[in-house]
């Protein structure tokens, strides 16, 4: 076999859909599982590789002549060939339609293995049925017969294990392995625990693109893999705030946040002055200015970091500030995640413990938790696909891993407003890819107003259309 | 002005000493409410000053600074340390004369000239609160009868007071009320509220008095916190330089040594501290903590002796007279000490290596906890404050240490720490120099030669037990425990 090489490829599917910019090197020896979310492009991807979809652009080479493919789009394309031929047929004898074993004959390179095949998987007694009546299960095992005794140089499979009973599904990984050998394959696979040992890499798709490629003997990457697929596909809902501890009530006509005329000034070096801003309720704000334009004081000025909080005109959350309210009252209604807050989260307890913190606000825990709080906590654990890993010291978490337990942290009491500044900051771009898909399904499943501190437009976050930059030339 | 103390008779004098009580945090129920819009005026902004009154505002409490003229007209940094964190500044004429509460944070020598100025300036019925006692119980400073006297005294840098409520928590704090000056009865009300308002009621607050707070305090810091370390850091240096050991792994063996095996205080008190060594090395650091302790009890009581009687403060107080020319002296020699110049060297030191190798280190911080603990109980402090006045601190300063060694240390505790420091390495360096002589490298610097790793179990059990009967080992598992149900981190 040769390297198969797609450089800077697009293939275009009627229209519909579209895969740009693919590169991608398949070695000899190598076997590739491809994964990612559903409508990703994951099966447009290998279909491609078997001469599906129109060519746009890009180079092409090594791609073996005889590729087998297995996939629900080419099986519902049979079955449609196999209709449109009964339609053909409509003034003569009704036709029942190819009968299963010419199906396998059409192609077959080793009659012993295809006899085999029928036996194991249980096709024997349909074999002179007509295709087009098997249930989808049934047809799925043809196909796969028919794949397996092709003799391809290529086997694709896209999610080759769906709907088949346990005694199939436990030949068919056999014989995969047996086969592996010999023939170099793709596979498709929406989930890591059917994962088959031969697999040398993963590749993960997205929007049509591929996003990641991976080793499968790298463990870190294939754990941050396997957690960004969790995010994306598990249908976990985002966990509800504890209905024992629920925040002081908001006067809803008021905002959440209203500045007036703020400035900051160290010495005789002003950041910013007369700067105005109201936040309303449910409101998504993106935050963008230079560096030193004073952003993540303008922040501070509303979670009551900033001393000069004291020293301005700023209402939160029904207060005005420097009349007697504690910091404590307003940062109960905030969530926050920064860079500065995971430096400064340096604490051995638990995941499950830090997570707990967000209810107190506090950095470590020093208050007893309740059953409840617990139990959220764990749910959110489930969610970052974590929970195994509960009582592991947070001290020992990937750099990524700990951003995605402090999101969780800010969210878990469901705070009127979530302050993100730059939550991708430090990260590359899988725990980019797995903070945003955290903060998208945050922004989706409830009623926080969001306020995002971003510079980077791949990071952009749907839902955000409210806009404030900071100049950073002491105006606003 | 006379000693407060010594105008005491015996039975008051015992009474004040004993008074000390862990106060639980449903005591605190009512939060910052006495203070509630009470205007606070605090002298001074330098490390409790700025530290405490950013806690006290982030509290929703009224907070301004009132300074010296002299600092006002020339921007110090006390000044820039107010006016950039947005509070009010302003002369003692200007704020004191509507100030409710009056926090006194200069340092302790300059109390009785700061109080002297500012006392006429206080309305009738105001508070006025310290964060050390020295000022009323050394020097007894007599405060007008109308006003109300408390002390509010976190028992850690200022850095930390505010690094601590920050992330929403607070550091052990003792609070009193001075008996004299409680004329309407509402100074402890004061201090819980003031104490609430730091952080303080989180992390666990001692109610005290005055008396045990200054004579606990002035007796840990002179000598198992700060004199027996920077004692125990020459000695062992020396020792090991003239037994051969690299200069750079000396230097750095005891600069770290003592945070990483006083850590274990933390977690478990001496008995987790001496668990940590093998069975051999555990019954040698037992021994030589024995003979040390003999060596040393006579001048752990002259301190206490000198400390309750009033000849340490009066020694000092002389000295502060004298343009603290021997504090300045000291510290001037302490600089130039070898295990001060010589830097840590580059080399990888395992932490249980630190153990292993710092046996006589480990024997010297159980010799000067326990003989500390046990002097002050015996001089009637109670167990609670001893404890935390020994053991509980000893940590915290480990750390300066390990920062930048003796200068860190003798920097960030307070002159009277400091000047007490000095005294008791002067008489425990020579007091040693004996019991030094015969110790060579297998207790510190190279560890034990442990071929044979058995010991006689009828002695290992002996010295466990003993180990773990010693009452500072009582007292400290309830405390911890206490800790440890408000703060699952440490
Ligand atoms: N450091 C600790 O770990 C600690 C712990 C617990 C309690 N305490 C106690 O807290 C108190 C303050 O200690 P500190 O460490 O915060 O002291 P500090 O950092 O030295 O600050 C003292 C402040 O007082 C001002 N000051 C100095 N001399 C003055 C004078 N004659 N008149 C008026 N103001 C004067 C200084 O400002 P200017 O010089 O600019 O005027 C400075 O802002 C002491 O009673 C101490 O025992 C300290
Ligand atoms: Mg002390």
């Amino acid at each position: 076999m040769h390297v198969i090489r797609l450089d800077a490829v697009s293939v275009d599917f009627d229209g519909r859909f579209q895969l740009s910019d693919i590169n991608w090197v398949i070695e000899p020896g190598q076997h590739w599982l491809v994964t990612g979310t559903n409508g990703s492009g994951k099966s447009a991807l290998v279909a491609a590789l078997a001469g599906m979809g129109e060519r746009m652009s890009g180079t092409w080479s090594g791609v073996p002549e005889r590729v087998a493919l297995v996939s629900y789009e080419q099986q519902a394309e049979l079955i449609e060939a196999e209709l449109r031929k009964d339609d053909a047929d409509i003034l003569d004898v009704i036709s029942e339609g190819t009968p299963v074993g010419e199906i396998i004959d059409a192609g077959c390179q080793d009659r012993d293995l295809a006899n085999e095949l029928v036996d194991t998987l249980g096709l024997r007694p349909m074999i002179d049925r007509a295709f087009r009546k098997l249930s989808t299960g049934e047809t799925r095992k043809v196909m796969l017969v028919r794949a397996l005794t092709s003799q391809p140089d290529l086997l694709v499979l896209d999610e080759p294990f769906d709907g088949l009973d346990g005694d199939s599904l436990a030949w068919l990984q056999d014989h995969l392995r047996v086969l592996a050998t010999t023939v170099p394959m793709v596979i498709v696979l929406n989930r890591f625990d059917e994962i088959p040992e031969f697999i040398t890499h993963v590749a993960y798709v997205d929007d049509g693109h591929l996003a990641h490629r991976v080793e499968r003997s790298d463990e870190a990457s294939m754990a941050d893999l396997y957690q960004l697929l969790h995010l994306k596909t598990s249908d976990l809902e985002v966990p509800q705030a504890d209905p024992a501890d629920r925040l002081p009530a908001l006067n809803p006509s008021d905002p959440l946040v209203r500045i007036t005329d703020a400035t900051i000034r160290y010495d005789e070096n002003t950041v910013f002055e007369h700067l105005d801003w109201t936040i309303e309720t449910n409101q998504h704000w993106q935050l963008s200015g230079p560096n030193g334009s004073g952003k993540t004081g303008l922040l501070s000025l509303i979670t009551g970091d900033h001393p000069q909080c004291y020293v301005n005109d700023i209402f939160v959350f029904g207060f005005q500030r420097g009349t007697g309210e504690s910091i404590w009252q307003i940062k109960q209604y905030i969530g926050y995640v920064s860079t500065a807050l995971q430096w400064e989260y340096r604490v051995g307890t638990g995941l499950r413990n830090v997570i707990i913190s967000g209810f107190f606000d506090s950095i470590g825990l020093y208050s007893k938790s309740t059953d409840m709080q617990k139990a959220i906590a764990d749910e959110w654990l489930a969610l970052l696909g974590m929970s195994e890993r509960a009582d592991e010291p947070f001290s020992g978490l990937s750099f990524g891993d700990r951003r995605l337990v402090l999101i969780a942290r800010a969210m878990v009491k469901h705070p009127p407003l979530l302050i993100l500044d730059e939550p991708c900051l430090g990260l590359d771009d899988m725990n980019r890819q797995l903070v945003l898909a955290l903060i998208e399904r945050i922004c989706a499943s409830n009623e926080t107003a969001v306020l995002y501190v971003n510079h980077r437009p791949q990071d952009a976050i749907r839902g955000i259309d409210n806009h404030l930059t900071l100049s950073g030339e002491s105006a606003s | 002005m006379a000693n407060y103390f010594n105008t005491l008779p015996l039975r008051e004098q015992l009474a004040e000493l004993g008074k000390c009580r862990f106060m639980h945090l449903d005591e605190f129920t009512e939060g910052v409410d006495a203070l509630k819009g009470k205007k606070i005026v605090v002298i001074g902004c330098g490390a409790q000053g700025l530290n405490q009154g950013l806690n006290l505002r982030d509290s929703g409490l009224d907070v301004s600074y009132t300074l010296r003229a002299e600092a006002i007209e020339q921007q110090r940094q006390s000044w820039k340390n107010a006016t950039s964190n947005g509070f009010t500044v302003g002369t003692y004429e200007e704020l004191l004369p509507t100030a409710d509460v009056v926090l006194n944070l200069t340092p302790d020598k300059q109390h009785t000239s700061v109080v002297n100025t500012i006392m006429p300036l206080m309305k009738h019925g105001a508070c006025l609160s310290y964060s050390h006692g020295f000022n009323i119980v050394e020097e007894g400073m007599q405060i007008r009868d109308d006003i109300t006297v408390i002390m509010v005294a976190p028992k850690c840098p200022g850095s930390e007071v505010r690094a601590e409520y920050v992330r929403g928590f607070g550091v052990p704090t003792l609070i009193a009320v001075h008996e004299d000056n409680d004329p309407n009865g509402e100074g402890l009300a004061l201090a819980k509220a003031y104490a609430v308002g730091t952080g303080g009621h989180k992390a666990g607050v001692l109610m005290s008095s005055f008396i045990a707070e200054v004579k606990s305090d002035l007796m840990g810091e002179q000598t198992i916190l700060c004199g027996m370390l920077q004692t125990g850091s020459l000695l062992c240096f020396d020792k090991m330089i003239e037994e051969g050991i690299d200069a750079g792994y000396a230097s750095k063996l005891i600069q770290y040594g003592w945070e990483t095996t006083t850590e274990a205080l933390k977690y478990g008190g001496v008995t987790n501290m001496m668990d940590r060594l093998s069975n051999p090395a555990k019954i040698r650091a037992f021994d030589l903590a024995e003979q040390m302790k003999d060596i040393m009890r006579p001048l752990y009581w002259k301190h206490q002796d000198d400390i309750m009687t009033g000849t340490f403060s009066s020694g000092m107080m002389d000295d502060w007279a004298n343009d603290d020319a021997k504090l300045l002296g000291w510290r001037a020699d302490t600089a130039e000490t070898a295990f001060e110049k010589t830097p840590a060297g580059d080399v990888e030191i395992s932490e249980q290596e630190y153990f292993d190798n710092g046996i006589l280190m480990v024997a010297m911080v159980k010799a000067g906890v326990e003989l500390a603990f046990e002097t002050m109980t015996a001089a009637g402090i109670i167990a609670d404050s001893a404890y935390y006045e020994s053991l509980h601190e000893t940590p915290l300063i480990a750390n300066t240490i390990a920062r930048k060694k003796l200068y860190e240390m003798n920097a960030t505790i307070s002159d009277t720490a400091e000047y007490g420091c000095y005294l008791y390495n002067h008489a425990c360096v020579p007091l040693l120099g004996e019991f030094i002589k015969g110790i060579s490298t297998d207790v510190i610097g190279k560890g034990l030669d442990l071929s044979d790793t058995g010991v006689d179990n009828a002695r290992l059990i002996e010295v466990n037990a003993a180990i773990r009967s010693h009452p500072v080992e009582a007292i400290g598992g309830v405390l911890r425990g206490y800790m440890a149900d408000m703060k699952q981190i440490i």
